[in-house]
């Protein structure tokens, strides 16, 4: 993956900033992304602070006349900010990998090369956190995926992956919440509701909150 | 002797054929001034203009109701909203006049053939400025 | 009311779309040429942001069940109501029972019809605009469909009919051509991972709108855009305009339905204030890439709020004057 040495701020148009940390994809990392976005949130002129996968984007209610102001505190804001500790719900989820949806069980295990089974173990042992919502409504970004089992982001995007998949991009694992167009690789299914608008909080998950998958079947 | 508004239709067409630039004339009661040049064309005096009606020579005349820039096509088509020999609806559109960022439209005030667009597209118009010439087919009453 | 009598392709009922939800994974969603809809809302004395329908392919057919005001903005298209042709970016007065009927659009990709009042559908997590993928907001969070009716909100007094000057003549840019529409965008954080001859590449070609194009994501065709190595980011947020490069070397511009991160590497951001330019270009036509500096696009933001700001003047002194008469 490329990450960079030193945090990277770049533009998106005249719409949003978009912030990225050095370090590791971990735990701790993330969680200083998380106490970043909950201070620039309150900055004047910010939308909205979404964090990403060890990144954070900014989007602006009126773009900025200058940009060195805002650039100097979100510089300032990672070095000062500690690992902000949020407190989640543990969700249990059961998958059924493989099949029709999880149609890339198989190549992902001859890339990785590893048996259908051992992908399977190893994508279902750890106790996963949610780092971040995007993506479509409700997708939940996990961390804590085993190396072992990365499988790099499709040449050409799909142009429609169904809702409920689980995928291996990279280094990263997810659950989408709904059918549409992916550049991960599915490898199992489940049914379980990620987001409803009616809600008091639309999405289901948070960042903060753990995931463990549970194997309910493997269709090879 | 009172001046009609036909005789403003044809002191009009004079003038154009002619091409003398400005004629006035005052009566007790009442003042016209033409003034006419080439690219822009003022308006006759309102109180005189304001009612369509057939001129001596059976046409109706669609005239601009507001002051601005007569346009013969909207900017996105090569094509003029009417061309002599054309038939035309009572109410359909025979023109625009451009105020600023608005398009006004001009209408047609009775069903009829298209004789001639008698404003220049680009001209300068007021209210009455006489633009689309129509010879009425008199199925329908010309609207005011 | 106004009910829907027949369709082609996805029409949807959009608003300027949905803005602070992104940390759900909502995008935006909204009209694909916000500059035409705050128009047509503008001709009708409506909020900006009251919804619309969204016609992106024809012929397209609705009837009035009641008098209303409408506004035909965005593409140029061939549109009757009850035997009378409705000029481009043009307000009209609908009887109830009047069938409209847009029968082809020449010039242009996406038609904007609103009406006094805006469509009065549900506002759902802020907006009226339908999010295709989360199947919510608009009318049931899907495309119209003939038989479909939808509610508006009561309309006010009988207009008059006008016109106004359309976004792209009084915005009009040089060096613009028939079929290739020049956008201007910003370099973005992946930018310098490609190397110089690259960047020539990418700025001097005449990009095709290939069919796979729509609300998600224009995906474009001409040379391949590798970078000097390959890029694997971090999934990241990311906003309408966003040009991404997947590994295959063409661009996808993501759109208003696009997913609110990726990761993709990004070479540049298409401007907002250009984003509807897109929204017009035609499947099979080109677009060409002009790079533009932060301060400039604010520059071109603040020219097209300009064209707006004048459109909302012009179009209260049309109703002052009415009322005068």
């Amino acid at each position: 993956m490329t990450t960079p040495d030193r945090p990277r701020i770049s533009l998106l148009g005249t719409s949003a900033l978009l912030f990225e940390a050095p370090g590791a994809f971990d735990l701790p990392h993330q969680r200083r992304i998380w106490s970043l976005a909950a201070t620039a949130s309150t900055w004047p002129d910010i939308r909205e602070a979404i964090p990403g996968i060890t990144n954070l984007m900014l989007t602006f209610e009126t773009p900025p006349r200058e940009l060195d102001t805002l650039i100097a505190a979100l510089n300032d804001g990672w070095d000062a900010a500690e690992g902000l500790a949020i407190g989640g719900r543990e969700i249990r989820l059961p998958v059924t990998y493989g099949g029709e949806i999880g149609s890339s069980l198989q190549s992902v295990a001859d890339h990785c090369g590893l048996s259908v089974d051992d992908l399977v173990s190893i994508h279902a042992a750890p106790l996963y956190t949610v780092f971040a919502l995007g993506s479509h409504p409700g997708y939940c970004y996990l961390g804590g995926m085993d190396p072992r089992i990365t499988m790099p982001r499709r040449q050409t995007p799909l142009q429609r992956s169904a809702g409920g998949s689980v995928s291996i991009g990279g280094s990263q694992t997810g659950v989408s919440a709904s059918p549409g167009p992916s550049g991960w690789h599915a490898i199992g299914h489940t049914t379980w509701a990620f987001f409803d608008p009616s809600w008091p909080t639309p999405a289901a998950l948070a960042p903060g909150d753990t995931v463990r998958f549970e194997i309910e079947r493997v269709i090879r | 002797m009172p001046i009609e508004l036909t005789d403003i239709e044809r002191l009009a067409q004079i003038l154009e054929r002619s091409g003398v630039d400005a004629i006035e004339i005052e009566e007790p009661g009442q003042s016209l001034k033409l003034v006419m040049d080439t690219g822009a064309r003022m308006a006759a005096s309102p109180a005189l203009a304001a009612t369509a009606g057939p001129a001596a020579d059976h046409s109706v005349i669609a005239k601009a109701d507001v002051a601005g820039h007569f346009l013969a096509a909207h900017p996105w088509r090569d094509k003029p909203f009417v061309a002599p020999g054309q038939r035309i609806e009572a109410g359909a559109i025979v023109g625009l006049v451009k105020i600023g960022l608005l398009y006004a439209p001009i209408v047609a005030p009775a069903t009829g053939i298209v004789d001639a667009v008698i404003a220049e597209t680009g001209a300068m118009v007021g209210y009455g400025t006489p633009i689309v010439r129509i010879h009425p087919l008199g199925e329908s009453s010309p609207i005011s | 009311m106004i009910e829907i009598l027949s369709v082609t392709g996805p029409a949807s009922v959009q608003d300027l779309g949905r803005f602070d939800q992104y940390r759900f994974g909502v995008g935006t969603s909204g009209a694909m040429d916000d500059v035409a809809l705050r128009a047509g809302n503008i001709l009708l004395g409506n909020d900006e942001n009251a919804a619309g329908i969204e016609i992106p392919m024809m012929p397209f057919r609705l009837r009035f069940d009641r008098d209303t005001a409408f506004a035909l903005t965005g593409a140029g298209v061939e549109a009757e109501i009850a035997g009378r042709t409705i000029p481009p970016w043009w307000r009209s007065q609908a009887r109830a029972g009047d069938v409209l009927t847009i029968k082809a659009m020449p010039r242009g990709a996406r038609c904007y019809l609103t009406v006094g009042g805006g469509i009065d559908v549900p506002t759902v997590l802020g907006s009226r605009s339908t999010q295709f993928r989360g199947e919510f907001g608009g009318l049931h969070g899907r495309p119209l469909q003939p038989g479909d009716i939808l509610p508006c909100a009561a309309s006010t007094a009988t207009i008059g009919e006008l016109g106004v000057e359309p976004a792209d003549v009084t915005l009009a840019r040089a060096a613009a051509s028939a079929d290739e529409t020049i956008v201007r965008v910003v370099i973005a954080g992946e930018y310098d991972a490609y190397d110089e001859a690259t960047h020539a590449l990418f700025w001097r070609s005449s990009w095709k709108i290939t069919p796979q194009s729509n609300r998600y994501g224009y995906r474009l065709q001409g040379p391949t855009v590798k970078p000097r190595a390959p890029i694997e980011k971090r999934s990241h947020g990311i906003v309408p305009g966003v040009i991404q490069i997947p590994p295959n070397g063409q661009p996808i511009i993501q759109m208003r339905d696009a997913q609110t991160s990726g990761g993709y590497p990004k070479i540049a951001t298409v401007i907002r204030a250009d984003l509807w330019r897109v929204g017009q270009a035609r499947l099979g036509g080109k677009l060409r890439f002009e790079q533009t500096a932060y301060a400039d696009a604010l520059a071109a933001e603040a020219e097209m709020s300009a064209y707006l700001d004048r459109l909302r003047t012009n179009v209260r002194l049309v109703e002052e004057i009415r009322a005068c008469r």
